[in-house]
Formats: C-alpha cells, structure tokens, sequence
C-alpha cells in the first residue's frame, strides 16, 4: 500500500496543510461567533476589562485558528501515524 | 516546484522548488487580462474612498457592528444576507467554471491580479525574463543589491498600501488615515495592516504560483464542474505534432513534422511553469499567456494562428459543442432563484426590531381599581438611517389598557431604545390563566416599518 503521505513531502507543506484549512475556518468561526454574542457580554464575572471591540474580535480570531491548528495538526498526525503503522505490518 | 517524471512512469510528487521566471507576453488575451487586473486593483484601492450619505459607502464597521453597504446598514441580526451573498459568491463560481472553465483563476483571482501587479514591479525594476535569470545567477554585488533593495522597497510599499486600504474596509479610512499620520494607530490596527501587507507580500512576491497549487481549493475540485463543453485551453496535438525545430522553409510533409516547432516559448511564458502541450493539468490557470505567446511565434513563422487556444474537448474532437446543457441550467436555475430570494428579502426588509420580554420577578399585580397587569422590557431596535417616532399598540384581551410612562416614543437612527410598559386587564376577560397578546409598534410618518411581537399574559387563572 503506498503511504497517503510521501516521505519527501516538504515540511513547508506539512505546516501550511494545518495552517491554512484552520485560518478559513476561524475567520468562518470569528464571523458567526461575533454576531451572535457582543465582546461585551463576554467578560465573566462582571470584571472591570476595557478592552476595545478590535482587540476582542482579534483575540477571538487567534483563539478560533488556534483550535483549528489543534484539529488540522490531529488529522495530519493520525493519518502519518496511521500510515505508518500499516505500512509496518504489511512489511 | 515541478512535477517531473521518473523512469517506472509514476510521478514524483515532491521535487525541489524551482523559481519561474515567467517571460513578457503581448496579444489579445494578455491585454484583456492586464485591463481586468487594472479594474479590479482599482476597485480594490478605491472602493473604501467612496462616499455615501456622508459617510463611508462600504464599511464594515466592526467596532460598531453595523455593516454599511451604501444605502444598506446590515446588522449582526441581518448576518444571514452576508452567508446569503456568500453563497451566491459560490454559485457564481460554479457557473461560470461550468461555461468558461478557469476564468476566475487566470482574471480575477486575488492571488493572479496580485502576482502581475507584483510580476509588472519586478520586470520595471529588473528587466526581462533572460535579465532577470542573470541577475539571480550572479554573484552579490553593488548593483544587484541595489536592484534588489529597490525591488523589495517598492514591493513593500505597495503591500503597506494594501494592508492599509485592508484595514479600511473595517474601520473609516479617513480616521485611519488621521491616525496613520499622527502616529496614534491603536496597536490592533497596526498588527492587521502589517499581518495583511506581509501576506500580499509573501503570497504575490514569493509564493505565487505555489498557491495555486499547494494551497487554492478550488484548483483541486474545480474539475467537478468541468464537462467536455467547458473553455479551455489547449494545444492542437494532431496539428502540432511531430514537433521539432526547422529552417524557414521546409516542406512539413516532407519532413515529417507538425506545426509545433518546440520553440519553448509557450512554456516560459506560463506562471506556473507548466507545459500546456502535454495535455490539460490542474496546475494551468487558464491564463491564456501561451495563446498569445504562441500565436505571436506563429505570425512569424507564418503558420496559421491557434496552435494554442481556447476550445473545449468536444470541438478539439470534432464533436458538437453544447453551450445551453443540464449542467449549466441548473447552476444558472439555482443562480437566479437564490438572487431573486434575496433580493425581495432585502427590499422587503423592514429596519425595525421589537423585542418583548416579561418582567421576571413578579407574575402580575393587581391594580387599585381591581385590574391584572404584567410589566414587560420592549427593546426597541431602529435599524433605519433616520430617527423615527413610533406609535405602539397591544391587543389580545378585550378592554386590555397599555401603559407607559413615556409620552412619545423616538428612537434615534441605528439605535436600541428600552422602554418599560404595563398591559392592564380585567380578570373577567381572560379565557385562560395565560394569554397570547400582540404588541403593535409603527413609525409615524413610514407606512411600511412596522412590526409585530408576541408575549404572554398572565392572571392569577379562573377560580
């Protein structure tokens, strides 16, 4: 069986095929999630936080792509390892 | 980097990246290809300074979450017109793949309309295609890093004005600008100019073609909609072939040769470093450089035009070619029906919201005179340009009395107004212990905006 992902494939590849599919998801994600809630109704325990419209959009942004980087980089290492291991027992 | 065949036939997949050099073409296709870039650069670039009642024209005002469309204010409620209008995007793209193959790839893609602008820097600043590979070639010297810092300086602004004009989208660009010039941008601000300006930078001045590539979706599934009646372009192999290089002259039959003569010209024009002859590849972005290169070569030599061009494989193969097919109605059938839905939603829309919500701590009183009544929150929204004087009503018992404190109700334009109100009823009215009511709220002096909320009425029940 030939392994889903070649040896020789670029590490650059590699990190954009997580980096990438996760930056479109988290401004998909940062779009719904901010119209449905206002920054302001998210600080908990009715905190003393000024923080500015932007720099809450922007965090929630990182936050979203930071979750898709987990979700993206779990696929690739599944389907590397996956390979891998069967790859091992056919040999 | 270049796919190349190794000797059992299969493909290797991962060869290191070569740099392309795409050379200089002129003719018909480029023409019509460098006046789309143009268009669209200039949209890009413009559209922010555009006026509209006195304020931005498009602006999507993130901080005040309002997004102004023209004559259109959107709210984060009207988000479903934004999924709406992405949709259609979508569509579109499927239906014009379906009729015109990959014409958004080679016109008006971000990443190509921002590569020739880049590719147009790099070719004022370095030289042609032969200069440019020399002076990679070359040892560092003075002159080469001059050129090459004036290169990456030129570039660099440029992506700070994209970046910039970026930003402006999201928040008003003449206060962006006062700010860019007093140096009092807010750190966000700065973080998104420079995040978007490396971005153009790296993705039009160094990836290029890679995204194409490695990176763009829709190179890789846009084969689902193509069918043998789709635009594309190719090379004429039976006219062609055998290819090979000839002196002026020379009786083809006698020689045995096609109409190609293997000049290589049609291969450093192409951006993405492929060779249009071995046939249609996911890689080609149907920019159309090798027609022009290859019709430029075929004035000279004095063979008929077209060795390179523009078909679909029906016609390549003799057949009919279909331009109306089930393929194209139904994306078109499916276009029309989601424009129309939206457009009539977007004229029907009514800027006003009501929001009702009960009083939570107490059911209901009873008044002095012996009358139930339920207090509840209105959150007026007037998502309209203008201020508006509304008249607001509530039916659902007979005899049932609103009471408010406030003599008139105004809301200003794009503003939430909170508003305390009591219904009053008898007991005797009330057919159960909880009752549907409508609450009733019409602007003045606009027929059209107005609006109906239902909530609940509550008595101590019947004894």
């Amino acid at each position: 069986m030939q392994a889903p992902i070649p040896d020789n494939m670029p590490r650059s590849h590699l990190v954009i095929s997580v980096l990438w599919p996760s930056f479109g998801t988290a401004i998909i994600a940062t779009g719904l999630f901010f119209s449905a809630f206002h920054p302001r109704d998210l600080v908990p325990f009715d905190l003393d936080i000024d923080v500015s419209p932007i720099a809450a959009y922007s965090i929630g942004f990182f936050l979203f792509w930071l979750l898709g980087i987990v979700s993206s980089y779990g696929t690739l290492y599944f389907t590397i390892s996956n390979a891998r291991f069967v790859g091992n027992q056919e040999n | 980097m270049q796919a190349q065949k190794t000797g059992d036939g299969e493909q290797e997949l991962y060869a290191a990246h070569q740099k392309i050099y795409p050379r200089e073409v002129t003719g018909y296709f480029t023409r019509l290809r460098m006046l789309s870039v143009v268009v669209l650069l200039g949209i890009y670039y413009l559209t922010p300074l555009l006026r509209w009642d006195g304020r931005q024209a498009l602006l999507f005002d993130l901080p005040a979450r309002k997004f102004y469309i023209f004559g259109l204010t959107l709210w984060p409620q009207d988000f479903i017109y934004l999924a709406a209008l992405l949709i259609l995007a979508g569509l579109s793209l499927f239906f014009f793949t379906a009729l015109v193959g990959r014409v958004w790839c080679g016109y008006a893609c971000p990443q190509t309309v921002w590569t020739e602008a880049y590719l147009w820097m790099e070719r004022k600043i370095e030289g042609k295609r032969s200069k440019r590979m020399k002076l990679d070639k070359a040892p560092n010297s003075a002159a080469k890093i001059r050129t090459k810092a004036l290169k990456h300086t030129v570039w660099i602004i440029f992506s700070l004005w994209t970046g910039f004009t970026f930003v402006g989208y999201f928040t008003p660009i003449d206060q962006l600008a006062a700010k860019l010039f007093s140096a009092s941008l807010g750190p966000w601000e700065t973080f998104w100019i420079l995040f978007y300006s490396f971005a153009t930078y790296g993705n039009a001045g160094f990836m290029r073609e890679q995204v194409c590539k490695y990176m763009c979706p829709y190179a890789r599934f846009q084969s689902a909609m193509f069918d043998s009646d789709t635009l594309i372009v190719a090379y004429h192999p039976e006219r062609g072939e055998p290819r090979g290089s000839r002196r002026r002259g020379t009786d083809l039959q006698k020689a045995g040769l096609g109409d190609c003569i293997d000049c290589n010209v049609c291969v450093q024009v192409c951006p993405t470093g492929i060779d249009i002859r071995d046939g249609l590849q996911y890689e080609c972005i149907a920019c159309s450089a090798c027609i022009d290169a290859c019709d430029e070569i075929m004035d000279k030599v004095s063979y008929p035009r077209g060795l390179i061009r523009y078909t679909t494989e029906n016609s390549a193969q003799g057949k009919k070619q279909h331009i109306l097919r089930p393929r194209v109605i139904v994306y078109a059938a499916i276009l029309l029906i989601l424009c129309g839905t939206l457009l009539t939603n977007l004229l029907l829309r009514v800027p006003l919201e009501l929001d009702v919500i009960r009083d939570r701590n107490t059911l209901y009183r009873e008044t002095r005179e012996g009358l139930i009544e339920n207090v509840y929150t209105l959150k007026i929204l007037n998502m309209d340009s203008k201020p508006h004087q509304y008249t607001l009503t509530a039916d659902g018992i007979d005899g049932m009395k609103l009471v408010t404190d406030e003599p008139e109700i105004v809301v200003p334009a794009g503003a939430v107004q909170e508003l305390i109100v009591r219904l009053q009823a008898d007991e005797f009215n009330m057919e159960s212990r909880s009752v549907a009511v409508n609450f009733y709220l019409q602007a003045n002096e606009a027929n059209h905006l107005k609006t109906v909320e239902e909530a609940r009425f509550v008595g101590p029940g019947k004894t």
